[in-house]
């Protein structure tokens, strides 16, 4: 099972953290801080594989994508194959490209909604709900849709380059 | 999720605060913003709640607690319109946990839109219960979301979400999904087409037979129909083609669920999967693309998992060592880090530890990996791998390595270091060296439990303790020596710095110089320990070194006044003590042997790793144990205690005080009970002077030589339980509970032992007949009177023991025949209740007798064709028990062919196409059931073979439960001594108030008595 899907910058913001453990809040701070103060003590070209014991309890492991100035992070227990986590993120990332064409940051900080609507669709409840980003995309789509259609008052288009510029 | 103007407008604020002051100013002006908007309800649209709501969830995840609100965010849920519901539905299940009261509010509006008509309701709603879903969302909703599941009107979108909300609501309550029922609906499911939906059913599946895998027995052919479907890219749509592999995850699922089954009988499947998993082993290369690469060794380790737990053939084993052997040394550091952690998994796999070992220098090249995970995975393989033959390279390559390593890795380090070498030293004089060097190198890392450990190695062996000595001294001409090493090296010099005495630099007096030369810069702890040694030093001092003993008086007239109680009392005792001559000698003797116990180091590292993986490491390393260090007996072959030394003070101190004074002088912490010693090692320093001095044992006149055991929480259950005062003050000879097991599976051999009488057997068994002679020999010059022993036997035997005569006269032996019946089958054993008494002494002692059920088995072979027919001819329960038995001993399988055989449950082999498998047969005799067949099936799991499953089967529903006990209880490690059995006759020695006059050796040895046990 997976416990927890993290998202953080290389300063430790964290950009989106889902739990599927409960956990209060302070507890997930403390714990998204852990996870950081080891991350940003890898160096490159190391694996991508962590030893988390400490932070989440016996039997938990963790694995990491690095891209440009995000960390990718999912904390699961030995119930779980660790690449194919890793595969999860890759996923999960070409999802993001797909939806925001070029992801970056800041596309993340600024559509924390779309965000979930996306991982709600790739983990579920601690569980691998899709792997296939087509069908994500499909789904998530068909979200915006449902949207758009009775929210009349959307107002920002989906382009931030206007904040790009800050 | 469309932009929220608002919502963007205040994540932008909160991105250009400069500081965590600003930005924790401006969430509280956002949540007293918020706060207000939500009390005047009135003026809230839908639009602006969602945007409130959304903001909440941000705060959130900046770590602000939010505490209110949470009421207005399920109420979105039953928001008529879709955005307002979407974000009531995500925002709540981030935010509340499953206990909170208000989702019970929710429970009705989330059911509605699972039952409803509207997809996108129904996925919001299984959403929220996968996420957040409780007990009482599982008791209310269960048969729903089965049937959205199994429905065909459904999408896949929803179909998928509802098996894994499935899951969840098993999770939180196994009775929401019913076995009987949902088995068949589970296995159609597997052949789902969508594979998202197929991907989701198989996580369910997963934890289904998890749970319980006999029930879901028709899902493994299904789930290698899956395997081969992907293996040969059948009908896989391109979306779900990851990098060329067909769904990587759907492919790591169903070898997992296979994972969960103990074996696959049926031929045809295990081939077909075999062929799968050859083919996956075969097809796996490194490629450039790392996600590729991934991808396909994701599947491939899994592929490797499954081959492991199958216990495949050895070829295809020696193949998985071969490809983790390349693992481990490719560039891409994910595979190495899993070729390692993988490897260790193997070693639980019998007969591939050879072929990991070539693999050695590899692996403690990773040892210096860049990356600390693979460091760490280096570490726990070498730790498993070393056996005798390895252990000191291993050891010493870890010993340099603790030099380097980082502190976080220190301490687990020398931890291993230092079990390794206990466990597997070549001899004893490496394994002081490689101790001490451990201290020397990592002394702040060393926990006291290692250098304990080192002190009752040198102190059980006499030809280690010049050694030690030399060593410790050595270590104490360097300039800066760790504070740990100065109390091993104290400790130890005061004990044997005696033997060294004729070396350069050894005199008592040098000693006394160097150590004190220390003593300015030790902590506080450390100060009574050198106090103790050189109270030592002054003692072996012979004749008395004048100059000597004015220096350390000294000393302990400074401690007199400390500050620190326990320096203080020892200085004043010791000085006071130290005038006293012969009684100071006696006092400060030499320590006793400790008690021969499993090392605390060992059973620490046993708790630590008690997961799945480190389990079979640990099965490993009991299945080859090095005898290099076991620890010497603590007594002397003979049975004759060693000689200790009691203090006999005179005049002044009353027993407790000396009690106290002579326990601090050999302990080595202040506040311990002297009367109840704690159970960790240190009790081993104290607790023989301890109990010694104890106020009874000091004020009689005997003070004989007293068992060094005889303390008293070395005691276990097992102790022959007093019938009153001053009774059974024997010492025995031998465990009983080991004479009783060992004559269960042979009929001749002593029952009995102790000074006074020896008490044999010998049996002859034929059907349900037995006919026992009870040899019961007197082994003193004066007559044993007295003489009583009453048969209480179990309601299943008919049992007639010849009248024992009253008194047996000196060194005589009298035989009395006993005949036993067999009516029925039972378990349960006969009791001789046995008394006699010598001198004024009564001794009673409760025996078992051997006739256990298998003394009625006689052995019986057969072949396929006439097992078979017999096998299936037993339908079921009753007559035919199955049962999954866990906490086996482990044991290599023909060595449980022996022990099957060996109680006449004769192992038939070859009946059983899987190897792992045993086949038994034999026939029981009784008056009920006259001779009856019996049939047994064992099916291990050569991953884990702490567990097995056992099929018995026979012609009479008792006998077959009873056999099936018998045969558990032969298979469970029983704990020697277990009150459980017989209360009154437990083994193992009694602890010992000094005896009379135990005859020596030498008359033991004449005593014709002693040599019973041969005759018969």
């Amino acid at each position: 099972m997976i416990k927890a899907v993290m998202m953080m910058n290389t300063q430790g913001k964290p950009r989106l953290a889902k739990f599927y453990d409960y956990m209060p809040v302070e507890k997930q701070q403390e714990l998204i801080r852990g996870v950081f103060s080891v991350l940003c003590s890898r160096p490159e070209n190391v694996s991508n594989f962590l030893e988390i014991d400490s932070l989440f309890g016996p039997d938990s492991r963790l694995v990491y994508k690095h891209y440009a100035t995000l960390y990718f992070v999912l904390v699961f227990d030995g119930s779980e194959n660790e690449l194919a986590m890793l595969d999860l993120i890759q996923v999960l990332v070409e999802t993001l490209d797909k939806c925001f064409s070029n992801v970056c940051e800041l596309d993340i900080v600024f559509n924390y909604s779309k965000m979930h609507a996306v991982l709600d669709e790739i983990v579920f409840g601690g569980q691998v709900l899709e792997t296939s980003s087509a069908e994500v995309m499909k789904a998530v789509k068909e979200i915006s849709k449902l949207e758009a259609a009775s929210n009349s008052i959307s107002l920002v288009p989906k382009s931030v380059s206007g904040w790009r510029g800050r | 999720m469309s932009g929220m103007r608002g919502l963007s407008v205040f994540i932008s604020d909160i991105r250009n605060c400069q500081n965590k002051e600003a930005e924790r100013l401006r969430v509280d002006k956002e949540l007293g913003n918020i706060r207000t908007c939500f009390k005047n309800e009135k003026v809230l649209t839908p639009y602006k709640k969602k945007k409130y709501v959304w903001k909440m969830l941000y705060i959130h995840m900046l770590g602000y607690d939010v505490d209110f609100g949470h009421m207005e965010a399920v109420s979105l849920i039953s928001a008529p319109k879709y955005p307002e519901k979407q974000v009531g539905y995500i925002v709540t299940s981030c935010l509340l946990n499953e206990n909170h009261d208000f989702l019970r509010l929710a429970i009705n509006t989330v059911r509605n839109d699972i039952i409803g008509r509207n997809e996108t309701f129904q996925c919001l709603a299984l959403t929220l219960v996968g996420n957040i879903g409780g007990r009482d969302f599982s008791e209310s909703l269960a048969p729903d979301v089965q049937k959205l599941l199994i429905s065909s009107s459904c999408r896949p979108l929803v179909r998928k979400k509802a098996a894994l909300c499935l899951l969840r609501l098993f999770r939180k309550n196994p009775d929401a999904v019913n076995v009987d029922g949902w088995a068949d609906r589970m296995a159609q499911l597997l052949d789902e087409r969508d594979l998202g939906v197929l991907t989701s059913s198989t996580s369910l599946l997963v934890a289904l037979v998890s749970n319980n895998h006999e029930a879901y027995s028709s899902c493994l052919p299904k789930c290698v129909k899956i395997l081969e479907r992907l293996a040969r890219n059948q009908d896989v749509p391109q979306e779900y083609t990851y990098y060329g592999i067909p769904s990587p995850w759907l492919q790591v699922k169903a070898m997992r669920a296979l994972q969960y089954f103990p074996t696959i009988e049926d031929p045809s499947t295990r081939k077909a999967l075999f062929e799968v998993l050859q083919r996956i082993l075969m097809g796996t290369d490194v490629v450039k693309n790392v996600n590729k690469n991934n991808a396909s060794h994701a599947v491939l380790f899994e592929a490797l998992s499954l081959v492991m737990h199958l216990d495949a053939e050895k070829e295809m084993m020696s193949q998985c060592v071969a490809l983790l052997g390349k693992f481990i040394s490719v560039r891409e550091p994910n595979i190495r880090y899993l070729g390692l952690e993988n490897m260790t998994r193997m070693l639980m796999v019998t007969d591939v530890q050879d072929i990991i070992k070539k693999h050695q220098s590899q692996i403690i090249t990773s040892l210096k990996d860049p990356d600390i995970s693979i460091r760490r995975r280096a570490l726990d393989l070498l730790y498993g791998m070393c056996d005798v033959s390895n252990a000191k390279d291993i050891v010493e390559e870890l010993l340099q390595y603790l030099s380097t390593a980082e502190f976080s890795m220190r301490e687990e380090l020398s931890l291993k270091a230092a079990i390794l070498a206990e466990k597997f030293a070549p001899d004893l004089s490496w394994y002081v060296d490689v101790i001490l060097q451990l201290i020397d190198k990592a002394g702040d890392f060393v926990s006291d439990d290692i250098w304990f450990r080192v002190v009752q190695f040198v102190t059980n062996n006499e030809d280690l303790q010049p050694y030690a000595a030399s060593k410790a001294r050595e270590y104490l001409d360097k300039i800066a020596i760790h504070e740990t090493m100065l109390k091993v090296s104290a400790y130890i010099l005061g004990e044997y710095g005696h033997l060294l005495a004729r070396q350069p630099g050894c005199s008592a007096s040098e000693l006394f110089s160097i150590l004190h030369e220390k003593l300015p810069t030790v902590s506080t702890p450390t100060i009574p320990i050198l106090l103790s040694t050189y109270a030592k030093l002054l003692m072996h001092t012979q004749p008395p070194d004048p100059e000597l003993q004015k220096k350390i008086w000294a000393v302990f007239k400074k401690y007199e006044s400390c500050i620190d109680v326990e320096i203080q009392q020892r200085a004043v005792e010791y000085f006071e003590l130290s005038k006293k001559g012969a009684a100071f000698m006696d006092v400060l003797a030499e320590m006793p042997k400790f008690p021969e116990r499993q090392s605390s180091l060992i059973r620490k590292a046993e708790d630590v790793e008690d997961t799945a993986d480190q389990s079979a490491i640990k099965l490993r390393a009991q299945q080859q144990p090095s005898n290099a260090l076991v620890l010497a007996d603590p007594q002397p072959v003979d049975g004759a205690p060693p000689p200790l030394k009691v203090p006999i003070v005179s005049g002044s101190t009353n027993p407790e005080s000396v009690a106290r004074s002579v326990s601090q002088a050999y302990g080595t912490l202040s506040s311990i009970d002297p009367q109840t010693p704690s159970p960790d090692l240190l009790s081993d320093l104290l607790g023989p002077l301890a109990i010694e001095a104890a106020p009874g044992a000091v004020s009689t006149e005997q003070h004989g030589p007293i068992g060094a055991e005889g303390v008293p929480e070395e005691v276990d259950g097992s102790a022959i339980v007093p019938v009153e005062e001053q009774t059974n003050s024997v010492e025995l000879i031998g465990n009983i509970a080991e004479r009783f097991h060992a004559l269960c599976l042979k009929d001749s051999g002593v029952l009995y032992e102790d000074p006074h009488i020896q008490i044999g057997i010998k049996a002859e068994w034929r059907g349900q007949h037995g006919r026992l002679v009870l040899f019961m020999g007197n082994k003193n010059t004066s007559p044993l009177t007295s003489v009583q022993a009453l048969i209480l036997p179990p309601a299943h035997l008919k049992l007639d023991l010849s009248p024992v005569p009253d008194t047996i006269p000196p060194r005589a032996q009298v035989q009395s025949p006993l005949e036993v019946m067999n009516i029925r089958p039972s378990r349960d054993v006969a009791v001789l209740d046995f008394s006699y008494k010598f001198g004024t002494n009564m001794v009673n002692a409760k025996l078992r007798i051997p006739a256990t059920l298998n003394k009625f088995l006689q052995p019986l072979q057969l072949t396929s064709e006439e097992f078979f027919p017999q096998w299936r001819a037993l339908s079921g329960p009753p007559l035919k028990l199955q049962e999954v038995v866990r906490g086996v001993r482990p044991l290599a399988l023909p060595e449980m062919a022996n022990l099957f055989n060996s109680f006449h449950v004769t192992i038939c082999p070859g009946l059983d196409p899987n190897p792992n498998n045993l086949v038994a047969s034999t026939t029981f005799y009784s008056e009920s059931t006259g001779a009856m067949l019996c049939l047994a099936r064992i099916e291990t799991d050569p991953a884990d073979r702490t567990q097995l499953r056992m099929t018995v089967g026979s012609g009479d529903p008792a006998l077959t439960f009873e056999l099936k006990e018998f045969i558990k209880e032969q298979l469970i490690t029983i704990p020697m001594g277990s009150r459980a059995l017989v209360p009154a006759a437990g083994p193992g020695p009694a602890p010992a108030p000094p005896v009379a006059q135990p005859p020596s050796p030498a008359a033991l040895a004449d005593d014709p008595g002693a040599l019973l046990a041969g005759l018969l």
